[in-house]
This record gives C-alpha cells, sequence and structure tokens, in this order.
C-alpha cells in the first residue's frame, strides 16, 4: 500500500469516527440543554400566572399549554415534571408534551397549575443542530482532505521522482545519480544518504573491475613464458613420457589463459565496452561460421541445416557476434552425439540453435550460470558469456527441450 | 631480416627473441616505450613486435608514431588484453596482425611469415621444401612440378607445418592455427590426425616424401631429418 493511501485511508476512518461521536455527543448534549431551559421557563412562568392571579383574581387558561384550576387542602409545593401525551383535535394526532405541574397558594386559595411546553420542538432543534455540525464538520474534512491530497502530492512529487531515479540506476552505465532536493529535511537528509552510499558503491566497483581487470591482464605475462618455455622443452629430445607431460603441462596452461580471457571478456561485456554503431546480419555470419566449424561437423558426422527464413540483425558490435555464434556453435557440437544434427533457423525476430544429444533436460535455470559444465573439459563460461551479450544488448535467450535442446534468441521490446 | 621486439616482460623478451634468432632473424630487443621509441625512429626494421601495455607508454602511441614518421615496418601487436576493442583500434590504426599472449612461437613464426609474403619482403611467394612448393598467392601446391589439390584446410595445416619445419607441433597448437577465434574446443583433435593423413596420402600419390613424423601421438613434425 502507497504511504499516502495509507495515510488517507486512516484519515478517513478516524475522521468518520469522530465525526459519528461528535454527531451524537452534540445532539445528547444539546438536548440536555434545551430541556433544562424547558424547564427554567415553565418555572418563570409560573411566577408569571401566579401574580396574574394574585392582581387579577382571574384564572388563565390556555389549553393544552396552561390549565390551572382551583382545589381545596392540598399541601403547597408539591411540584413535578413528566412527559405527557395529549390528543390534538386540530391535527388529529398526539402530540408529546413537558408537564409541568405544581399547587400553589394565592389569596388563601389553592391552584393546581399545569404549564406545558411541545417537547417535539425541542427535539427537532437539537436534531437540526447536530445535523448542521455534521455537515459542517464534513465539509471541513473535505476541504481538507482535498488541500492535504494536493500538498502531499506536490511534496511527494520530488521523492517519487529520486525514487525513480534510483530504480533505474545503474552501476555499469557510468552515470551520475542525479537526486532532486526539496526543502524538506527528511527527504534532503535520504538524498545525501543514498548519495553517500552510491559514492561508496561506485568507489567499490570500479575498484573491483580495475582489480579484476588488471589480475586478468597480469595473469597473461606469466601464462604466456610459462607457454613459450613449455613449447621450447617440447623441441628437445624427449622421450614419451616427458614428451606427454610437456604437452599436458601446455594445454593445462592453454585452459588457464582461455579460462581468463573469458572472464575478462565477460566483465568488459558487462561494462558495455563493445559500442556497435551498425547493425550486424547474423544470416551472413551464421553461414560464414557453418563453414569454419565444416570440419567439426564431418569430425562428429553431424548434420548442419540452416533454414533462413527472414534477416536476423541486431546492433551489435560483429565481433561479439561472432563470438556469440562460436559459443552457441561449439555447445551444439560438444554436447551432440555422433551422426546427429544441428538445425540453425533464423527469423526476423528470433534465431533458433537446435542440437541432438543427451537425452536428459538440462536444467535451463543454472545452465547460463558460470562455471556450470556440461563436462569437465570445458571452463563453463561460453553459455555465460552468450546471456551476458545477449543482456547487453536487449536479447532474451532461453532454452527448452522437445525432441531436441534448443536455444532460442529473441529481441526483448521494451515499452 | 631484422625484428625489434617491444615487450616489457624480460623472460618473454627473451624466450621471443631465442626463438626468432634460431629462424636467422637479427632481433634487436626494447623492454621500454623510450627505448622502442628511439630505435623505431632511428633504425629500420622488415617486422615489428609491439607489446600494448609497456611501464612508461601505450603501445598504441608507438603505432601512432610509426605511421605518422612513413616507417615501412610490418606490425604485429602482442598483447596481453584480449579486448576485441584493442585489437579493432589497433588493426585500424595500421597494425598488419594482432596476437594474444600466450600466444605459441609456433604460430607467431607463422604470422611473420605470412606478414612478410604479403609485404614481399622475401622477394617471393614461393614456400619450398625439398621437392614440395607452395605458391601463398595462387594456394597452388606442386611436387616435383605435378600440381596437388588440397581443401583449404589441408593447405592451412601443411603450410602451417612447413613454415615451422623441425619443430614439434602439438595438435591444440594446429587446430588453434586453424580457427583463430576462440572456438571453445573442448573434444579431442582427433579431426586433425585426419587430415594430416589425408595430406600424407595426397602427397605420397603424387611422388613425394612423406615429411611428417608423428610423436607419441600428441604432436607433428615436419622434417626430412
Amino acid at each position: 500500500m502507497k504511504f499516502l493511501t495509507k495515510i488517507n485511508r486512516n484519515y478517513l476512518l478516524l475522521f468518520s469516527a469522530i465525526l459519528i461521536v461528535l454527531s451524537f455527543s452534540g445532539y445528547f448534549i444539546l438536548k440536555t440543554i434545551i430541556l433544562k431551559n424547558t424547564k427554567e421557563n415553565l418555572i418563570s412562568q409560573e411566577a408569571l400566572i401566579e401574580k396574574q392571579i394574585a392582581e387579577t383574581n382571574r384564572i388563565p387558561e390556555l389549553k393544552p399549554l396552561i390549565e390551572v384550576v382551583q382545589v381545596s387542602g392540598q399541601p403547597v409545593g408539591h411540584l413535578e415534571f413528566k412527559d405527557v401525551r395529549i390528543f390534538n383535535r386540530n391535527e388529529n394526532e398526539p402530540e408529546d408534551f413537558t408537564e409541568y405541574s405544581n399547587i400553589i397558594k394565592v389569596n388563601d386559595s389553592y391552584y393546581l397549575i399545569k404549564i406545558r411546553e411541545a417537547s417535539i420542538e425541542s427535539e427537532d432543534l437539537a436534531i437540526s443542530i447536530a445535523v448542521t455540525i455534521f455537515i459542517l464538520l464534513l465539509g471541513a474534512f473535505i476541504i481538507s482532505y482535498i488541500i492535504t491530497r494536493r500538498l502531499n502530492k506536490t511534496i511527494w512529487s520530488i521523492f517519487e521522482s529520486n525514487l525513480k531515479e534510483i530504480e533505474n540506476f545503474d552501476l555499469r552505465e557510468h552515470k551520475e545519480l542525479q537526486l532532486r532536493s526539496s526543502n524538506i529535511e527528511e527527504f534532503d537528509r535520504l538524498n545525501i544518504v543514498i548519495n553517500n552510499l552510491m559514492a561508496k558503491l561506485k568507489k567499490d566497483f570500479l575498484s573491483l573491475k580495475e582489480f579484476t581487470e588488471n589480475a586478468s591482464h597480469e595473469i597473461q605475462s606469466p601464462l604466456a613464458i610459462a607457454s613459450l618455455n613449455l613449447e621450447e622443452i617440447l623441441q628437445l629430445k624427449l622421450d614419451e613420457e616427458s614428451f606427454r607431460k610437456v604437452v599436458t603441462a601446455i594445454n593445462a596452461v592453454k585452459r588457464l589463459s582461455a579460462l581468463n580471457q573469458n572472464l575478462l571478456l565477460l566483465t568488459k561485456i558487462e561494462n558495455n565496452q563493445f559500442a556497435a554503431s551498425d547493425f550486424t546480419s547474423f544470416n551472413e555470419l551464421i553461414k560464414i561460421k557453418i563453414q569454419e566449424f565444416d570440419l567439426l561437423f564431418k569430425e562428429k558426422d553431424l548434420r548442419i541445416s540452416f533454414i533462413s527464413k527472414s534477416d536476423f540483425r541486431v546492433k551489435m558490435n560483429m565481433h561479439l557476434a561472432g563470438i556469440l555464434l562460436n559459443n552457441l556453435m561449439s555447445n551444439a557440437v560438444n554436447h551432440n552425439i555422433n551422426n546427429g544434427s544441428i538445425t540453425v533457423t533464423a527469423e526476423q525476430n528470433e534465431i533458433k540453435f537446435c542440437n541432438t544429444g543427451d537425452a536428459n533436460e538440462l536444467n535451463d535455470e543454472t545452465i547460463f550460470n558460470r562455471f556450470v559444465k556440461g563436462n569437465s573439459k570445458s571452463h563453463g563460461l561460453g553459455l555465460a558469456i552468450v546471456k551476458q551479450i545477449c543482456e547487453s544488448h536487449d536479447l532474451e535467450i532461453s532454452y527448452h527441450k522437445n525432441e531436441q535442446h534448443c536455444f532460442v534468441i529473441k529481441p526483448i521490446f521494451k515499452n | 631480416m631484422k625484428i625489434l621486439i617491444i615487450e616489457d616482460e624480460i623472460e618473454l623478451l627473451i624466450a621471443i627473441s631465442n626463438y626468432l634468432t634460431k629462424e636467422n632473424f637479427i632481433c634487436e630487443l626494447a623492454e621500454k616505450f623510450s627505448k622502442a621509441y628511439e630505435k623505431i625512429t632511428i633504425y629500420e626494421y622488415d617486422i615489428i613486435l609491439l607489446d600494448i601495455t609497456l611501464p612508461d607508454g601505450n603501445g598504441l602511441d608507438l603505432l601512432k608514431t610509426i605511421k605518422k614518421h612513413n616507417i615501412k615496418a610490418g606490425v604485429i601487436i602482442l598483447s596481453a588484453k584480449n579486448s576485441l576493442d584493442d585489437k579493432i583500434v589497433g588493426l585500424d590504426q595500421g597494425a598488419d596482425d594482432y596476437l594474444t599472449k600466450p600466444f605459441q612461437l609456433s604460430e607467431l613464426n607463422s604470422r611473420i611469415k605470412a606478414l612478410l609474403r604479403r609485404r614481399n619482403f622475401a622477394g617471393s611467394n614461393i614456400v619450398t621444401f625439398n621437392e614440395i612448393s607452395i605458391n601463398t598467392d595462387s594456394k597452388i601446391l606442386t611436387i616435383s612440378d605435378q600440381q596437388l589439390t588440397l581443401t583449404k584446410k589441408e593447405y592451412d595445416i601443411l603450410l602451417f607445418l612447413i613454415i615451422n619445419q623441425n619443430r614439434v607441433l602439438t595438435k591444440e597448437a594446429i587446430a588453434e592455427h586453424l580457427w583463430e577465434d576462440n572456438i571453445d574446443l573442448t573434444d579431442t583433435y582427433d579431426f586433425i590426425y585426419t587430415h594430416l593423413n589425408n595430406i600424407r596420402k595426397k602427397i605420397k600419390q603424387a611422388g613425394g616424401t612423406d615429411y611428417i613424423k608423428t610423436l607419441y601421438g600428441m604432436g607433428y613434425k615436419f622434417t626430412d631429418q
């Protein structure tokens, strides 16, 4: 859930609760206040009536609001409030009243006074006031909600754009991380922290890269010395055992060197050091490779077929494309069976290498990893290099097995 | 033939120079950029072997100097950096060939000879060994004036053997010579054996001598001794 959504949702829930509680409590408080007022009102009316009787000796009558009856021999001061329901003949329905009754003594006569006030009015008042409160609060809430939403959007937009920048950041692209600064302390602090972190990462990345390159480079020279000297020893008169040992040593040095060179190549592809300005036609290259591999096909009696449905073109350095095809072709030959076959298919948006081979399906999750070997003699980098080349050229490589082992390369279409 | 070897690894420098001296080249050595620069600008060479990474400069800058001064020597870059970009830049800037360390001396020899033939320094494009003669321009092989047809790979193998005559070559070295690009050859190199047999048969049928000696099934030597 987004931060803002979370905040807004909580805000909404809290405000709804507050709104309901406030409206209800407002209603009850108002009702109590109005009732108290009504009672005071009734008592002051009583005083007026008492005064009128004393001065004019006339008994006021205003049914159903005021009823005065002369009574005899009653105790004075028995006052009482109660709710009553009286039938209204005009409207032909019962009405609720708050009734105040008392017995007073005026000029030696006793009167029972009943004064009433319609309670429905006070109820209505309380409700309408409560509703007004509710509407006002709701209005305030909606306005403040809209304002905070607007504010949040502008405040968080910088954060959002920075987040996007970090998401799209790639150390290998040699670009600086451009974080926008806001006037918000927390965000700026975050920017500083991220920038520091990035600087350190970059430094580590570069030094590791440099180390890999230097190490690979420095390894080549001693290997060259070893290889050259072994080659010279081979020219001496050697018995079979010594000869075999020297040849084994030469080949081991060669393997070590190939491994080192391939690791270096991987690093360089990762660093995007092979800029491509032109498109390479894979169809032409595949034809050349098939000729180059001719001997190797014959060695295993492999049938090679190239189905060129359409030209597969990619913006890629030609030598790199050559390495890609070399590795795929070597793979198809090395893991093939005698009298097997290799089928290369080129379409506009796909090239496919299929070869016969082992009956077991390979693990498509690990075959592209480094040092995953099909046999002990290979260095296990061929397909890793293929994958790295594909990845750095927006291509996708996948493996599947039906009758044959197939590797499919397709462009990734970016939106 | 005079060769200038520019290489900062002394041991490598000595190994290369010993070998090339045996091959009857006159070798001069430079282990530093400054020394190499001096030699290039003062003396004349037929071939310059150029290492790209030198302690006091970049070999590619020497290449620029060579081109700027119109020096006629053929240049072969020897680089520990197997980076394609170096290779492309080097060849673009006028180097004639490029070898990645570690290389085989037989391969270096073959490249030097090929370069010399291309540049016609030897005044000849004919490689001969007793009754065998190869015209490297027309790629025609004759044995005692009788023409012989070889496949492209067979021709390449035979030329490589003759250029490196009297030298032990492993199957791997021959295979590597055939495929300059690093093909991930993990299987046996038996096809080399098949091809050598074909070459032997063809030479014998044409009345030639079989000069290819097999050493313990692992190496070959082209020799009449």
